[in-house]
């Protein structure tokens, strides 16, 4: 089954995430910041990451590069709720980075979850 | 210029500067801030009622509970959207912006277009410089101006250094003697400019990327806003070796606001 990084640092809603896509059989590796993400990213695993953009020590653009660099064809769904360049810039910043598909906090999972199941077929 | 670079010395405010627009403000960000933890909480209540919903009978009485919880978690959002609708018509006023926030923010975002043969670097003398500014609007005013060096480079490579200093303006400088200002300089080494084009960079419609993309607006737009900052916009370049682009911004140390009472 193909393999989902999520990368989020509210401990309830990164476990939350990952039960919703456990229970539909996603392998699911778990990261807790941006440099957490990229020590435990393995390129044999992970097909999509879903990364929150401001989290403690690296950020969620940080993650998308670096992924990126490391596997170019990772798919990528960014979650935020804004940023200090002004509302929705760090979605923006996200979304020319790479990330495919952007959610805004909150957001209903069940959309997160269908989206995952479109990108990874 | 005849003023001089300076590193931590501050303009010292005054009691009472900090007014009541600056208090709503705050309270306006600090709801916007609230509003953000709660709206990550709300997506957890979204997902495990939806998770629940999938095991139980919508019509048994666990299901309709779970209808309610999901029902209060809309209730709850329209609230964090109007809280976060004040944050955003605050973040559309002018505010008190960290320089340096806004800059590594831009240099951030244009660091993957920077091609391998084309360097990017930031220095920040003065990490607590604060200018009052729409802080989209200082973003799009480094973004633009990076996005130029970068097109200047983008036939042979090169690297654009950005540094931010404190300066304390002399005599001749807008917007006068002896303010502090935040001297931001954007140098890169691309293909530079005869003197006839850099004088007419900034205005509208001017460009040198003729079938290659460009409206010739974007370096208008960075006048236009620096102007309206009572800022200034100096610009050296040597076709053949590079341009340097310097902007003088009247600024504040952040450590010099006045306590709130």
């Amino acid at each position: 089954m193909a393999g989902v990084m999520i990368v989020e640092d509210d401990a309830a809603l990164r476990e939350m995430l990952r039960d919703s896509l456990e229970k539909r059989k996603y392998t699911v590796i778990t990261a807790a910041d941006g440099r957490e993400a990229i020590s435990k990213f393995r390129p044999s695993i992970v097909d999509l990451v879903i990364t929150d953009l401001l989290m403690p020590e690296e950020d969620g653009l940080m993650v998308i590069m670096k992924i990126k660099e490391m596997k170019p064809s990772t798919r990528v769904i960014a979650i935020s709720g804004g940023g200090k360049a002004g509302p929705g810039s760090y979605l923006l910043m996200a979304s020319k980075l790479g990330a495919e598909h952007v959610f805004s906090k909150p957001f209903l999972p069940s959309e997160l979850v269908q989206k995952v199941k479109e990108m990874l077929g | 210029m005849s003023g001089r670079k300076q590193k931590g010395k501050a303009e010292v405010r005054q009691p009472g500067d900090h007014d009541i627009a600056g208090t709503a403000m705050d309270a306006n960000r600090l709801a916007g801030g609230i509003a953000h933890d709660l709206n990550t909480i709300l997506t957890t209540i979204y997902g495990y009622s939806e998770m629940a919903l999938e095991s139980l009978d919508p019509s048994s009485e666990a299901g309709r509970s779970i209808q309610k919880i999901i029902e209060a978690a809309d209730r709850a959002r329209q609230l964090t959207a109007r809280l976060l609708d004040l944050d955003r018509k605050s973040a559309e006023d002018k505010q008190q912006v960290k320089v340096s926030d806004i800059l590594s923010d831009t240099l951030r975002f244009l660091m993957p277009p920077a091609r391998e043969n084309i360097s990017l670097s930031l220095k920040i003398g003065s990490p607590d410089l604060v200018v009052e500014a729409i802080p989209s609007q200082l973003f799009r005013v480094f973004m633009n101006i990076a996005v130029n060096a970068f097109q200047s480079m983008e036939d042979g490579g090169g690297s654009l250094t950005v540094t931010l200093d404190s300066f304390i303006e002399g005599e001749g400088d807008k917007p006068g003697k002896g303010r502090t200002a935040a001297l931001i300089s954007f140098a890169d080494t691309g293909k530079g400019m005869d003197e006839a084009t850099a004088s007419a960079m900034f205005e509208p419609f001017f460009t040198e990327r003729g079938n290659r993309g460009g409206t010739g607006l974007g370096m208008a737009v960075v006048r236009d806003i620096v102007t309206e900052m009572n800022g200034t916009l100096k610009v050296r370049s040597e076709k053949g070796r590079g341009t340097v682009i310097d902007l003088l911004i009247p600024a504040m140390m952040f450590g010099s606001l006045p306590e709130k009472s």
